[in-house]
């Protein structure tokens, strides 16, 4: 008989560690008055897929919202401004909705990672030889379903240059001052540091971004509605057309603006 | 050569009108206090049908149950293969039937060799069976406006049985075995998978435990009880080649029988016709095809011997459709003995196809030319699929080639009408038992046995014997446990310790070969004289030249396997032996010595309308003979003629 | 189809037991014929093995008609081999080339460790169906079978979902070692037949809390299972169960 090697050991005892931690926050969570059984229940393998699938679903009508203002870039300046200028106008509301918004990312990137170490838990030792049964390519994801974790890593660093870049505007490669013209107290505008951050070189970051997101939505949209039960064999081919539609709309339309920008940059508005 | 016991055997059965016997036994057998049940333990040896059943209703009534099977899972009992589907006298169809005329029925198919009484509280229960099934959720096939489905099977003249697609024995299955493992989980049933029973306990001459071998850890336990009920299945695998799975054995009824339990009727075997056939020497089982496709396919070989010619490049003028020759009025339809027995005389004769001229043609071509591909599509499209994955031929363009193969057996440990053994204490239950089938089972009817035996019978006569009965606790360390547990350690010794040449499987297969030759389809004195010196000879070489390798003290399939053949080399020259003793032919067993000019089967009722209960001396020994006489009061015997 | 015999090299995972580390041994098998099923492939292997005093490979086998669920193995990667509707004992070896290296890993899964060689401990399965997976209905208690009508279309549905043979391919085949499949396929048939309905919630909550304790993963849609489950369960029935468990979440008493 032999025993396992040390490393093999030591790397279960960190799984188990991790899983360990990302239990807290429902541990914690289930000691508010009221909504132990819920918590409980929301939980389980079954319960944390929900809970992505409902935070993933939230994410994407942001998705839909966030689009559909950026659209107005090719309204030009004026109307893309006056939309933001709206925006800020909420004043502490922006706030609040950046916090929801915040935690949405954090739920449902926290729970893929607690299933993911799960995951990881139930299947310790691994196969040397794994092949699909499937068909290649096969819809509705396009063979995506396999990448959701990887996708999804790299649209989370995304949002990090993208936070960066826009809000705060802290790109070091990008010089902001031309979006600076109008004076300290007017505010930056809006417009002009897109087509900054579009046309630098660290662009190439929204277009790996970009696509990391199309292959997450091909498979998270119907995945999520999967997981929320919809699932009817009268309904199912059209259902995957519509989500593969869908993610592929939300892409192309902010890839779209990528490309705008290369070919519309050194010209005025 | 055998000794023939001159008391006769009691059966127990009730007196009284046979329509009121279960009824008034029922009342009349003693019950156990609802408040002591659990102070009984129960020990159920497999989960199929009867056992999954037999443990699960135990259970349900307060008795604590111990539940064993040598899968990894009670779900895999081999039950889970029944195809066709389970009969009842429902009379849903409104097309005649009733329990008198399923009662009526099973006698006359068992060709007068069942216990009337028995056959008859069968049918009766037949019923409630469907009904309990309906209510563990096993989706029965219904008709569009939901009523339950039934179709005809078997050439019945009614449709009685009802059906899960082809998987009716699964579905029957899996409700047992959740009915069980809701017991398990209430702490009512201990689960001891992979366990493989290997001794009997006995104690003062009543059944109070078993030796099982745990198959994963190769430790041997003790288990005792106040009662064993053995729910082992049939022996078919005594042949090598049946459509039984791999692990099916005789080994636990074996050692009940070696322990004092009289062995019923074991040359009644079943030989069903339409199995995929033999392809080579590698092969390891053999795969039925369901009896339906009798109702579309004709049954052909070529007229000259050995037509090297392609099946569909010999004119209609050339071909032997030999069943609707020599059986005019039933033509195909005729039942599963005599259909087998035809298509094996004409590969005797020569006239056989295939590569090695063992099968003969099942063709669908005139049904496809009659009523259009799509509908022979919808009646039998997962039946042409699996036969297309194993034999790589499309059955919708070249005919479906078949042989007959061993399929069920209606013998087994004798027991009376309370399905107790000879044993006090060791009920057996199912196919493991020989009584309600006779000579000859009629299809639909082994699910029906198992589960009519398992959820409704057991429980009221477990109750019987448990009230009635002396049974001091028996401690772990009781000198029949320890002689029964050094009894298996030694056999175990013995086999790891031979160190011949030989596997296993090739003892088996050789066994399998001289059973199939001399003892199989047909039978005659001289066959099964040799065969049962072959056997002997074969026992010696075994016990001196075996090879088992590895160590006891893991998981080693050729320890199990080495068992279990050791017991088929001691049980099939008791099969040969109980075929020479029955000189008629009757059912699943022909002579033939005794047959009518036109080679059909000829029963003689003056001298063997008896059960032939066998007791054991020793290995090599003569065993001994006990009657149990059998009388048709109700279903007056009759000659079978499908001419 | 030829009838040309085969040269295998079988790469075959050896374990003595629970606690051994295990390794790939290699093995040369000559002249197999195509007719073979892939079992008796191993069959003639182990008899080779045997002659030359080599300790046989342990698999489960049992029925060889692919009902019985007790076949595994992992065959060049995929459960149950190449073919789909398939399992291990219904392979058939026309299904290889001559020349061919065949790769034989046993099912992995944290709640399924091997026990010895190919054989693995599925038990974790059957907890899962005593956790729910049953009608509480006590010998002798049942209505008349016709009491309750059930529409052909419905029992179809159910039925679709009872041919699960529980042999463990979809967790086998699933990248996170999900029973999702499985556990979904006794969910749902019970959850669309009437007698079924009384114990949802009970049922759905229990089972899937024991499929998480018994450490299985977590679904994550890839549909992997129902391209490698023998029965061709469909992942319909997993969208089923999420309904029920959301419904039983919210609604438990």
């Amino acid at each position: 008989m032999k025993c396992p090697t040390y490393s093999s050991w030591f790397r279960e005892r960190r799984l188990d560690a991790v899983c360990q931690i990302l239990r807290l926050p429902a541990v914690m969570l289930s000691q508010i008055p009221g909504i132990g059984p819920v918590v409980k229940a929301a939980s389980t393998t079954v319960g944390q897929k929900i809970l992505m699938a409902i935070t993933g679903l939230l994410l994407c009508g942001f998705l839909v919202t966030h689009l559909a203002g950026n659209l107005l870039l090719y309204a030009g300046a004026k109307q893309f401004n006056h939309y933001a200028e709206s925006l800020h106008s909420w004043g502490i509301l922006l706030n609040v909705a950046e916090v929801g918004l915040f935690t949405l990312f954090m739920a449902h990137i926290g729970l893929a990672c607690s299933t993911h170490a799960m995951n990881r838990q139930a299947r310790r030792s691994q196969y040397t030889q794994k092949e699909s049964k499937q068909e290649p390519m096969a819809l509705p994801s396009g063979g995506a379903s396999g990448w959701m974790f990887v996708t999804g890593v790299i649209i989370a660093f995304f949002l990090v240059v993208h936070i960066t870049d826009m809000r705060l505007k802290k790109n070091p490669f990008i010089d902001y001052s031309p979006a600076y013209q109008n004076g300290p107290e007017a505010g930056p505008d809006e417009f002009v540091a897109v087509r900054l951050v579009l046309t630098n070189w660290t662009a190439i970051a929204y277009v790996i971004g970009l696509l990391a997101l199309g292959i997450h939505l091909s498979h998270g949209f119907r995945s999520a509605l999967q997981t929320l039960g919809v699932n009817h064999p009268r309904w199912n081919r059209l259902l995957e057309i519509i989500s593969l539609l869908f993610a592929w709309t939300i892409t192309l339309g902010f890839l779209s603006l990528v490309t705008w920008a290369a070919m519309t940059s050194g010209t005025s508005n | 050569m055998a000794r023939v016991a001159s008391e006769t055997l009691k059966s127990r059965v009730p007196d009284g009108p046979i329509e009121q016997k279960w009824d008034k036994h029922r009342f009349n057998m003693k019950l156990v206090n609802p408040a002591n049940k659990r102070k009984f333990n129960v020990i159920v040896v497999g989960t199929g049908l009867a056992g999954g059943a037999a443990a699960a209703s135990l259970a349900e009534l307060g008795y604590h149950v111990k539940s064993f099977c040598f899968q990894d899972s009670p779900r895999r009992a081999h039950s889970i293969a029944a195809q066709g589907g389970i009969n009842a006298a429902k009379n849903y169809p409104n097309d005649g039937d009733s329990v008198w005329r399923l009662f009526y029925d099973t006698v006359k198919g068992g060709d007068y060799r069942a216990r009337e009484a028995n056959v008859h509280r069968l049918a009766q229960i037949s019923n409630n069976i469907i009904d309990q099934c309906v209510a563990q959720g096993v989706p029965f096939a219904r008709e569009y406006g939901g009523t339950l489905a039934n179709r005809s099977f078997g050439g019945a003249q009614v449709s009685r049985t009802f059906y899960c697609r082809g998987q009716t024995g699964q579905q029957l299955l899996l409700g047992a075995y959740q009915a069980l493992m809701r017991q398990s989980q209430l702490g009512k049933v201990d689960i001891c998978a992979r366990r493989e029973m290997l001794e009997l306990i006995v104690v003062d001459g009543i059944a109070r435990g078993i030796v099982v071998r745990n198959l994963s850890t190769g430790q041997l336990e003790s288990h005792t009880a106040d009662a064993v009920v053995l729910c082992t299945g049939g022996y078919g695998n005594v042949f090598y080649l049946s459509t039984n799975a791999k692990g099916c054995n005789v080994t636990a009824a074996w050692r009940c029988h070696k322990e004092g339990a009289y062995f019923a009727n074991p040359c009644f075997t079943q030989i069903h016709p339409t199995c995929i056939p033999v392809s080579g020497d590698y092969q390891s089982k053999l795969t039925l095809m369901s009896e339906s496709l009798r109702n579309d396919g004709r049954v052909w070989v070529p007229r000259n011997a050995g037509d090297p010619r392609h099946p569909s490049e010999i004119p209609e003028g050339e071909r032997d459709y030999f069943l609707e020759r020599r059986y005019p009025s039933f033509g195909n339809l005729v039942p599963r003995d005599v259909a087998s027995r035809a298509s094996k005389e004409r590969c005797d004769a020569g006239f056989g196809v295939g590569d090695t001229r063992l099968s003969v043609y099942l063709d669908f071509k005139h049904a496809i030319d009659r009523d259009g591909e799509d509908a022979v599509r919808k009646k039998y499209s997962n039946l042409f699929h699996m036969y297309h994955k194993i034999t790589a031929e499309n059955p919708y363009e070249v005919p479906m080639r078949i042989y007959p193969a061993v399929h069920y057996t209606m013998g087994g440990l004798w027991v009376d009408y309370n399905l107790m053994s000879n044993l006090p204490g060791l009920f057996v239950l199912g196919e493991a038992n020989f009584s309600d089938h006779g000579a000859n089972r009629l299809g639909a009817s082994a699910l029906m046995q198992g589960l009519s035996d398992g959820y409704f019978v057991i429980p009221y006569t477990i109750g019987d014997h448990l009230a009635t009965s002396e049974l001091p606790e028996i401690p772990e360390d009781h000198p029949a446990c320890r002689k029964a547990l050094a009894s298996a350690q030694n056999r175990i010794d013995r086999l790891m310790s031979t160190g011949g040449k030989r596997s296993v499987d090739s003892f088996h297969r050789e066994l399998g070969q001289i059973m199939w030759d001399k003892c199989g389809m047909a039978r005659n004195k001289a066959g099964l004289e040799t065969a049962i010196s072959e056997i002997r000879d074969l026992r010696r070489e075994f016990w001196a030249n075996v090879r088992v390798l590895g160590r006891g003290s893991t998981l080693n399939q050729s320890i199990e396997k080495a068992g279990r053949v050791a017991d088929f080399l001691e049980f099939g020259e008791l099969l040969a032996m109980d075929a020479l003793e029955r000189e008629e032919s009757c059912g699943g067993h022909f002579r033939e010595e005794h047959q009518t000019d036109d080679g059909e089967a000829r029963r003689n009722d003056n001298e063997f309308m008896h059960v032939a209960a066998w007791e054991f001396h020793g290995v090599g020994e003569d065993p001994t003979m006990h009657k149990e006489t059998l009388n048709f009061d109700h279903v007056p015997p009759s000659t079978r003629s499908y001419k | 189809m030829s009838d040309e015999h085969l040269n295998l090299t079988l790469r075959i995972w050896r374990q003595d037991g629970p606690e051994d580390r295990g390794a790939f041994r290699n093995y040369q098998l000559d002249n197999v014929s195509p007719h073979m099923s892939f079992l008796e492939m191993l069959d003639v292997l182990n008899e080779q093995l045997i002659a030359s005093s080599e300790e046989p490979v342990e698999f489960d086998h049992d029925c060889r008609e692919g009902i019985c669920g007790m076949c595994s193995l992992m065959i060049n990667g995929q459960a149950h081999g190449p073919d789909r509707a398939t399992t291990t004992c219904q392979l058939h070896m026309r299904r290889f080339n001559n020349g061919d290296t065949i790769s034989i890993e046993p099912w992995r899964a944290t709640a399924f460790p091997v026990v010895r060689d190919l054989v693995v401990d599925r038990s974790a399965f059957d907890r899962v169906i005593g956790s729910g997976g049953y009608v509480s209905v006590n010998t002798g208690n049942a209505p008349d079978g016709n009491a309750i009508p059930i529409p052909g279309t419905t029992q179809e549905v159910a039925m679709d979902a009872a041919a699960c043979i529980g042999c463990g391919a979809c967790v086998a085949a699933c990248k996170n070692a999900s029973a999702m499949l499985f556990v979904s396929a006794k969910v749902s048939q019970m959850a669309v037949l009437p007698q079924g309905r009384t114990e949802r919630t009970e049922r759905v909550l229990g089972m899937v809390a024991q499929m998480d304790k018994e450490g299985f993963g977590s679904c994550t849609n890839t549909s992997e299972c129902e391209a490698a489950c023998p029965a061709e369960i469909s992942v319909e029935h997993i969208a089923r169960l999420n309904r029920e468990y959301a419904r039983a979440a919210l609604t438990a008493r």
